[in-house]
């Protein structure tokens, strides 16, 4: 049997039914007695999953033409207001904007109510044009009446990042959880060895175009996230130890489920959004059955402290003794907990692990890699 | 028997030492889950007593002699689970072990018998599933 397996031979094996599809759980677990190569040749593809709060998100809508129609230049949606920069009655209601009298509901409460079919008020105004004379308008829409609803997130799916605790003396509110003083605690987020960037550390199976599993629907990556990043320090098994890649991700949410899209608030920083996203990795070599087998002793990360802005480095840690609960630092036994729902990744790998099975979601091939090679400005004030 | 009580002690009260009478003259066990001395000097200590049922009474019989006002905890914590996402935001920030995550199936578990009312899961969890309930128990 040939030691490379094509995309085209992966799918028709996926059609014919007879596709091996395992969790990336699972493979790890096989990865203990099965070296790199016998795995390449018994697994075609490998399901990886992650449901964790991710703020640059969003949603388009288009919410169809009033009679006579109205050109908005400025919406809100539940009192949320909502981004009206584009044409006449396309909207984008980013997931952290929030409501300007009520700082825990938002953009992702919004998203999540229109994905569940709740009516939602639309007022909006414009200044009224020659061709869109209509200067006020106050309405329901719902998903049932509105046009498009093209889920479009910026940045996901983020590829490692680092924990989080808090050295000061008082308590720190932050999207990191509440991070408790004297290092009180330390907060995660990530699916570990389940997570999709984790389980391809050189990108090479996705890139532009793969398809995915998206908040419950068929989705696609659609471009590198922002705050794309390939340098900085790799431990051996080729993984970021800091926060490295991302997805901008794209599907239609009129097929989404709020059981994979949640509305979230995190207390003095503000509204964010739980997505749930699948990721299917071809075993197209030994070497992709290498990545795919990393386990979480083997996923390293950083501890910072969220005490000072600039977040300096307490100490190095790694996913298993994250994921046990509790971990030395500084000498002391404390506790750890993730921000990211492992319990909700493992039913959307499980999910998409089936569907493949049944013949029902097939692999694409990136039209496009991403690329090798890139770093990050951050902001001068000047 | 075993009972969750907060004690309010009043600025006299404050400076007894009445925990230790309490443990050394009517031999029970006091637990203290949460403490606190307001500017004034009032205090307020929720406490967990138990012992033999005789015990317990004569210590609480004790506490009214020493115009301690005891009540019991008021204060409880509901988790609204079926919306639970099961992240572990809560989980971290509780300390008398009401809140835990199981390792194998990575659920959130809540054991009220355990809760000291801290509140801290509150405004930890990013889903709002988290209530304080007034009331008896």
């Amino acid at each position: 049997m040939s030691e490379k397996k094509s995309y085209a031979e992966i799918n028709e094996k996926i059609v014919r039914g007879e596709a091996v599809v395992l969790t990336a759980e699972e493979v790890s677990e096989m990865g203990k007695t099965l070296s790199a190569k016998e795995i390449a040749r018994k697994v075609d593809v490998v399901t990886t999953a992650t449901f964790g709060p991710m703020c640059s998100s969003g949603m388009f809508i288009n919410v169809g033409h009033s009679r006579p129609p109205i050109r908005m230049e400025r919406a809100t949606l539940n009192g949320v207001p909502v981004f009206t920069g584009i044409a006449a009655v396309d909207l984008y209601i980013g997931a952290t904007e929030t409501h300007p009298d009520d700082p825990s509901y938002g953009g992702a409460h919004i998203i999540e109510a229109l994905i569940g079919g709740e009516d939602v008020e639309l007022i909006a105004h414009g200044k009224g044009t020659d061709c869109y004379p209509l200067r006020d308008i106050r309405t329901k829409i719902n998903r049932s009446n509105i046009n498009e609803m093209i889920m479009f997130n910026p940045r996901n799916a983020y590829q490692n990042y680092p924990a989080a605790a808090n050295s000061s003396s008082r308590i720190k509110y932050t999207y990191m959880g509440s991070l408790l003083p004297n290092l009180g605690n330390v907060n995660y987020s990530t699916s570990g060895e389940l997570s999709p960037l984790l389980n391809d550390p050189e990108l090479r199976t996705i890139g532009i175009g793969t398809r995915i599993f998206l908040g419950g629907a068929r989705g696609y990556v659609s471009w590198t996230g922002t705050q794309f990043k390939t340098r900085g320090i790799r431990n051996q098994y080729g993984i970021p130890e800091f926060n490295a890649a991302t997805l901008a991700v794209t599907g239609d949410a009129r097929q989404m489920n709020t059981e994979f899209i949640k509305a979230a608030y995190f207390e003095r920083y503000g509204v964010s959004i739980f997505i749930g996203i699948g990721v299917p990795i071809p075993v197209l070599d030994a070497d992709i059955a290498e990545r795919v087998m990393i386990r979480n002793e083997q996923i390293t990360t950083r501890i910072l402290d969220y005490s000072n802005p600039d977040h300096p480095e307490l100490a190095a840690t790694n996913y298993a003794e994250l994921f046990s609960g509790e971990i030395t630092l500084k000498g002391r036994k404390v506790k750890t907990a993730s921000m990211s729902s492992l319990y909700k990744a493992r039913i959307i790998a499980g999910l998409l692990k089936e569907q493949i099975k049944k013949g029902q979601f097939t692999l694409t091939e990136p039209v496009s890699l991403f690329p090798r090679d890139t770093s990050l400005h951050s902001l001068e004030i000047r | 028997m075993k009972q969750r009580l907060v004690l309010n002690f009043s600025s006299e009260t404050v400076r007894e030492p009445i925990t230790y009478n309490l443990i050394k003259q009517y031999d029970v066990v006091i637990n203290i889950l949460n403490a606190d001395v307001s500017h004034g000097k009032e205090g307020k200590l929720l406490i967990e007593m138990s012992g033999p049922e005789r015990n317990v009474d004569d210590a609480l019989s004790y506490l009214e002699r020493k115009k301690v006002v005891v009540s019991p905890v008021i204060k409880t914590i509901r988790f609204n689970q079926d919306f639970c996402i099961h992240c572990g935001a809560c989980v971290s920030v509780c300390y008398s072990e009401a809140i835990t995550i199981n390792r194998e199936s990575r659920r959130i578990e809540f054991i009220p018998e355990n809760c000291i009312a801290c509140e801290l899961c509150i405004k930890a969890c990013p889903l709002q599933l988290y209530e304080l309930n007034f009331g008896n128990n």
